[in-house]
């Protein structure tokens, strides 16, 4: 059984303007001391599918149409409880883009680690500001005892993440979901949280749910890989098939947007042309035909279903939503990946 | 922190000192003076009683005897009072001016956060629309005409119950206070409250909330720890002015009210050009404000940290 599962998941906004489809039907699995990532470009609905089934997003304006999601096989859509007691925080821990804004700026560090010690594990003030301390410690903050009574100015960006994640590791979460955890941080301060991040995994076994749009980040760290574009996964797998064997043009389409300068794989940044599409009024066809060098008449006119790619190579399968894999495609697509 | 508040505390000083001298020459060029009365006195009468209370000497002295007098805190005896220290009557009245103002103060803070959060909580229901309803009244109808409707319902209130519940006027026990407070503190309820809830609707949509969230907490921790503090922030920021506010304001309802504060003796002396009152009134009143608008300040670095290593 899949420590946490997400299935079918639709969202929707209600907006002045007329109803946003934001998430079109996302699956995952995450099984147990795993690590996926999802990526994709701004307004995806990455950010949206985590934020919905655990409760985060402001309802109304935001609708879950359908979907479910389980963990360890109990029911937790909207963030719900287990035998009565919260899931969020107790099994679930979570992170944020923006450190700086998001911790409360008129409560200590250590009153906000302790915070969640003291609703779901029953501590004592005392007993969790001393636990606290201890958290600060393991997320490698010096001398922590003192930094535990300093308030969130008193930090830096940097600290702020780690006192984050020290806050949302504090009940020992099966889950950690890092929602773009390193995108307002500059490059160093990135590679020593995503590194905490690793050696905590490695310590205490949690499966982490990691959204990002560098894709740097997702090889860094990911076992599988989900590739989100306009509210829908279109590839899925493991890291090596994603990365080296991309089956998706969007895929392919992101790879080329990473510019490199390392020896032979030198590479000029070839940005994706036009924006993704409506998804006030999502297309019938591939949400990506569009912008697809590849796109052929039935991309247009008909959702392309997903295809699995023969030849996995490890645990995960590799999964593409594109009319490239029918049988019946003849057409030679450059780069994309078929399988057999 | 003990250096900030020395450095306010001499800012202080500086200021009253600044209303102390604008006061005084203002005064000196409006026509008329304490010795003008309806009996026409002789030119020599006059120049006597000059002469007697020194308004013979040059402006500039008259200001430095002025200024060496007030800092000993001698604030000199009334001209058209007989026989009465402006210390005196600043002793006996402000008492009950500030008796007056930190209950309507009180009443117009808890008042205003408590409304401010409830509409913000109902927002665009019916308990908002009501409210703000009332906060469009309180800002806009002046302080006198509350004054008189509360009147009218404190006769109309002791009628029904046969008792007298609110004494309609005068001064003396904790029931003369309720009624003329809550009306001197509406004007000010009214405008805190609309501050409290824009400010609350700003912070509904912070991160550190969505944090909360995150963390599991129950819905009314998050409310009173996460959400109200920072909330409350503007409002205490605009406390001190509407400290000010209020106490100078109080003039109006203690009229209406019958009640002996200070603020009648101040209105009273300037019509009757009393230079020692008007001057000890207004520089007591100028230290006053400036020492609570301190005290607030120092409040708001125990409620905010960020301030407090100013």
């Amino acid at each position: 059984m899949a420590l946490l599962e997400v299935s079918d998941l639709h969202v929707e906004f209600d907006t002045y303007g007329g109803t946003v489809h934001a998430v079109r039907g996302v699956d995952f699995r995450l099984d147990e001391g795993q690590t996926l990532a999802i990526v994709g470009e701004s307004g995806c609905g990455k950010s949206v599918t985590v934020q919905s089934f655990t409760g985060l997003i402001p309802m109304p304006p935001g609708r879950i149409v359908r979907g479910g999601a389980t963990l360890r096989g109990h029911d937790i859509l909207g963030g719900g409880r287990i035998d009565g007691k919260e899931v969020r925080g107790r099994e679930i821990g979570m992170i944020f883009q923006d450190p700086m804004t998001s911790l409360n700026p008129t409560m200590t560090i250590g009153d906000q680690i302790a915070e969640p010690l003291q609703v779901h594990a029953g501590m004592k003030r005392r007993a969790a500001h001393a636990r606290a301390v201890e958290l600060l410690e393991m997320t490698r903050i010096p001398e922590p005892a003192k930094r535990a009574e300093q308030y969130p100015f008193e930090f830096s960006g940097g600290m702020l993440q780690r006192a984050m994640i020290a806050m949302a590791l504090s009940c020992e979460p099966s889950v950690l979901i890092a929602d773009e955890p390193t995108t307002a941080l500059d490059v160093t301060i990135q590679a020593q949280i995503l590194d905490l991040m690793v050696d905590l995994q490695r310590e205490n076994g949690m499966a982490i749910a990691l959204i990002t749009h560098d894709l740097g980040v997702v090889a860094r760290m990911a076992d599988e890989v989900l590739v989100m574009y306009a509210g829908q996964v279109v590839e899925r797998g493991s890291v090596d098939d994603v990365f080296y064997r991309s089956a998706h043009p969007y895929t392919l389409g992101l790879k080329a947007a990473m510019p490199t300068n390392q020896g032979e794989g030198e590479q000029d940044l070839q940005p994706i042309d036009g924006s993704p599409p409506d998804l006030f009024a999502p297309p019938v066809g591939c949400g990506y035909a569009a912008r697809c060098p590849f796109a052929m008449e039935a991309c247009q006119g008909q959702p392309p279903p997903v295809y699995g790619i023969r030849e996995a190579a490890d645990a995960y399968d590799h999964e593409s939503r594109c009319w490239l894999h029918h049988e019946d495609c003849d057409i030679a697509a450059e780069g994309v990946h078929k399988g057999e | 922190m003990g250096r900030y508040i020395l450095r306010r505390l001499v800012q202080g000083v500086i200021t009253v000192w600044f209303i102390a001298t604008a006061t005084f020459f203002a005064m000196h060029n409006v026509p008329g003076d304490p010795l003008q009365s309806d009996k026409a006195v002789s030119a020599e009468i006059r120049a006597n009683l000059e002469a007697r209370y020194g308004l013979d000497k040059p402006l500039m002295e008259q200001y430095f005897i002025y200024l060496a007098n007030m800092a000993r805190g001698d604030f000199g005896i009334s001209f058209t009072q007989q026989n009465r220290e402006v210390n005196d009557i600043i002793a006996e009245h402000f008492r009950i001016s500030a008796a007056l103002g930190i209950l309507a103060i009180a009443f117009a803070a808890l008042g205003g956060i408590l409304w401010g959060a409830l509409t913000a909580l109902y927002r665009n229901r019916l308990p908002d629309i009501v409210i703000m309803l009332l906060v469009i009244l309180g800002i806009s109808v002046p302080g006198f005409v509350f004054a008189g409707l509360g009147q009218l319902g404190v006769v109309n209130l002791n009628a029904a119950l046969g008792f007298t519940l609110f004494p309609v006027g005068g001064w003396g026990t904790v029931s003369h206070m309720i009624v003329p407070a809550l009306v001197l503190g509406l004007g000010t309820m009214a405008f805190l409250t609309r501050l409290m809830r824009s400010s609350m609707l700003e912070i509904a949509n912070a991160d550190f909330l969505r944090t909360a969230r995150a963390k599991g907490l129950p819905a009314n921790r998050i409310f009173r720890k996460h959400q109200l503090r920072n909330a409350i922030l503007p409002v205490v920021t605009v406390l001190g002015p509407s400290i000010a506010a209020i106490t100078t304001g109080g003039f109006v309802v203690e009229l209406v009210f019958a009640i002996p504060g200070l603020g009648r003796y101040f209105v009273q002396a300037v019509q009757q050009s009393d230079y020692t009152v008007i001057m000890g009134t207004t520089v007591f009143y100028g230290a006053f404000l400036v020492f609570m608008v301190i005290v607030v300040d120092i409040i708001y670095g125990f409620v905010d940290p960020r301030v407090r290593l100013e």
